[in-house]
């Protein structure tokens, strides 16, 4: 890592830190700002009572956002209001880990499907495959992935009845199926930049050196024309981790893994305020490094890109 | 005597090449406008054609299902949900006993609506500002390409939650505003960068040394020329907008339940898998042959417009 790197490195946690600051005071003035307050009082006059003491909601809003934010610093996302005396920050590290693992191997079955579409397509240009690859493509950044969730969930019910690994979180039969579901629909765009970037690749001069040498197809094709046309694709890279991400939702909520998508879900659809604001601030600083950790990797595959 | 002889001009007689005092057009390129060009080369991309048809019998049913469902979509226990496919009902009931096709039809509405409120609000308000930020740089273009940063930062679904978590109503307005709000900041980078490269044109300096004001400059000689990848853009976020919106029915934050978008009637199938599968086949067909419709016209546009593709 050059200096030029670092300072744009630190730049860039700035803004993370920034973005994150903005987006938690903005959910948590916007939530707190909100008419009635998240316990009914009609039924339990006494116990609302106490549970606005308990958790600081008759303070002014300034009290309770100066109280938040002393917190925040403190890596303590407050409480939540639903489930009491369950604190969010550790419930929300827990959740990240299985979000995480469900996002890693989705990532895999991107990466690898895409690659593998996206270049034979490229190799065999204009033959059925390429047609036969490139309509699968369309219909895979067309498909939502809730359909393409229950349609795999319904085939596993079809072909598999007595296997466990369509719902559900524990073992690691159970993650292929959500892992395939959130990871696909992104292998299409993989697979499109692929091949567009492969076909622009294997017309330069070294690829025709290379196979004039008398090099074999398969050295040619991966270590000569997929190493550079892979770059275009990191590009990509942000968005697809956010894609990850934002799509984990949708695919941990209909496969009920407990992960920071269902959490997102679950703690709107119940107004549990105290995790909503935790999770906003949560994925903000997620989303930031993430993006953060794929531009720094940009340098390493590209020597021509730096940020001096 | 001038004798005019084109490519065309089959039938008549035609001077040879090189005869003095004709002008041998035959030669010369056909002049067409960069929008007959595109048409020309939009038309032969069968698959966008396609897509063009099926997207217009999707406005099309939507028209229709404003005046007429063959049962209405409030109807309920016109059979059993395990009742088959039949002529009455070309797509079976669902688990309250309504008949899948109104409700389709109905949802057509819903589709259309969004995606095309959504692609005409976002590019408007995306649209200008990447205008006024390329053309006047300085604070505005900082205070806009600011804002875009900082919102790149932000996944788009928080915003979006944000917003129908505050307006705690959700309305088709609803769900529009929030894709408008995460969406327009793609387009107003795309043409923030159109207009940087197009003020420093020729045709620019000559409008402003005439002395054309800044507002009409933009109109009149900017805009035009950043169409091309603005309408494709434009295109793309039909689609983005149809799934978003499927994506918040499907999770229960769409539209309530008497309306029927495809999303949420993908998620009620769901719930009925055990008791027939058609309830969630039959949306989801729809709304997958709906975006490839769109997603396969935005390609060829794309190819058709985008001048770095072209031939």
């Amino acid at each position: 890592m050059t200096r030029g790197t670092a300072i744009y490195a630190a730049r860039r946690l700035v803004l993370v830190l920034g973005t994150a600051f903005l987006v938690s005071s903005v959910t948590f003035l916007v939530i707190h700002a909100l008419p009635g307050t998240p316990f009914t009082c009609e039924r339990n006059p006494a116990g609302c009572a106490h549970e606005n003491l308990v958790y600081g909601l008759d303070d002014p809003l300034f009290i309770q956002y100066r109280t938040f934010m002393w917190n925040l610093v403190h890596g303590n996302l407050g409480y939540s209001y639903v489930n009491q005396g369950v604190q969010v920050t550790p419930l929300l590290l827990e959740e990240a880990k299985n979000s995480l693992i469900l996002g890693v191997f989705a990532l895999v079955v991107t990466i690898v499907v895409g690659l593998i579409i996206g270049v034979t397509a490229a190799v065999r240009q204009n033959s059925w495959a390429d047609y036969a690859l490139s309509t699968f493509v369309v219909v895979g950044y067309s498909v939502p992935s809730f359909v393409l969730a229950t349609f795999l969930l319904i085939l596993v019910g079809i072909l598999l009845p007595t296997w466990g690994g369509s719902i559900g979180w524990g073992s690691a039969e159970q993650i292929p199926i959500p892992a395939i579901a959130l990871g696909l629909p992104f292998a299409a765009i993989v697979a499109r930049l692929v091949r567009a970037s492969m076909l622009d690749v294997i017309r330069q001069d070294y690829v025709r050196t290379a196979w004039a040498k008398g090099l074999s197809s398969r050295v040619v094709i991966i270590r000569h024309a997929l190493r550079n046309a892979l770059i275009p694709v990191v590009t990509i890279g942000g968005p697809l981790v956010t894609g990850i991400i934002t799509g984990s939702v949708v695919i941990e909520t209909i496969f009920g893994i407990p992960g920071l998508g269902k959490e997102f879900v679950t703690s709107i659809l119940i107004r549990d305020y105290g995790i909503v604001v935790g999770l906003y601030t949560f994925y903000a600083v997620l989303v930031g490094l993430a993006n953060l950790a794929v531009d720094l990797i940009y340098p390493v595959l590209d020597p021509r890109i730096s940020y001096a | 005597m001038t004798t005019i002889t084109t490519g065309l001009n089959m039938g008549g007689p035609i001077a040879p090449p090189g005869t003095p005092g004709t002008v041998d057009y035959s030669i010369a390129p056909e002049q067409v406008s960069l929008w007959q060009d595109a048409w020309r080369r939009f038309r032969r991309n069968k698959l966008s054609i396609a897509g063009m048809v099926v997207f217009l019998v999707v406005v099309v049913v939507a028209v229709i299902s404003i005046f007429w469902t063959p049962y209405s979509i409030y109807a309920q226990g016109l059979g059993d949900v395990t009742d088959p496919l039949s002529l009455k009902h070309p797509f079976g009931l669902d688990s309250s006993g309504r008949d899948v096709l109104s409700y389709i039809m109905k949802g057509a509405q819903i589709v259309i609506e969004i995606g095309l409120l959504t692609a005409v609000i976002t590019s408007v308000v995306g649209v200008t500002a990447g205008l006024l930020a390329g053309f006047f740089r300085g604070w505005v273009d900082t205070l806009i390409s600011g804002i875009t940063y900082i919102g790149y930062g932000i996944p788009a679904l928080l915003i979006a939650f944000l917003i129908l978590f505050v307006t705690n109503k959700p309305s088709i307005l609803n769900v529009i505003i929030a894709l408008s709000v995460t969406n327009w900041m793609d387009m107003a980078r795309l043409t923030r960068g159109q207009t940087l490269a197009l003020r420093e044109r020729e045709f620019v300096e000559a409008a402003r040394a005439t002395g054309t004001k800044d507002f009409t400059i933009m109109a009149r000689h900017v805009l035009p020329n950043a169409l091309g990848p603005i309408i494709v853009q434009a295109t793309f976020l039909i689609p983005q907008a149809i799934l978003f919106e499927a994506f918040l029915s499907f999770l229960g934050f769409g539209l309530p339940s008497p309306d029927p978008s495809w999303g949420a009637m993908v998620a009620d199938g769901l719930n009925d898998r055990f008791l027939a599968y058609h309830t969630m086949i039959v949306p989801s067909l729809a709304l997958l042959i709906t975006l490839m419709a769109v997603n396969f016209i935005g390609d060829g546009l794309r190819d058709a417009l985008d001048p770095r593709l072209k031939r």
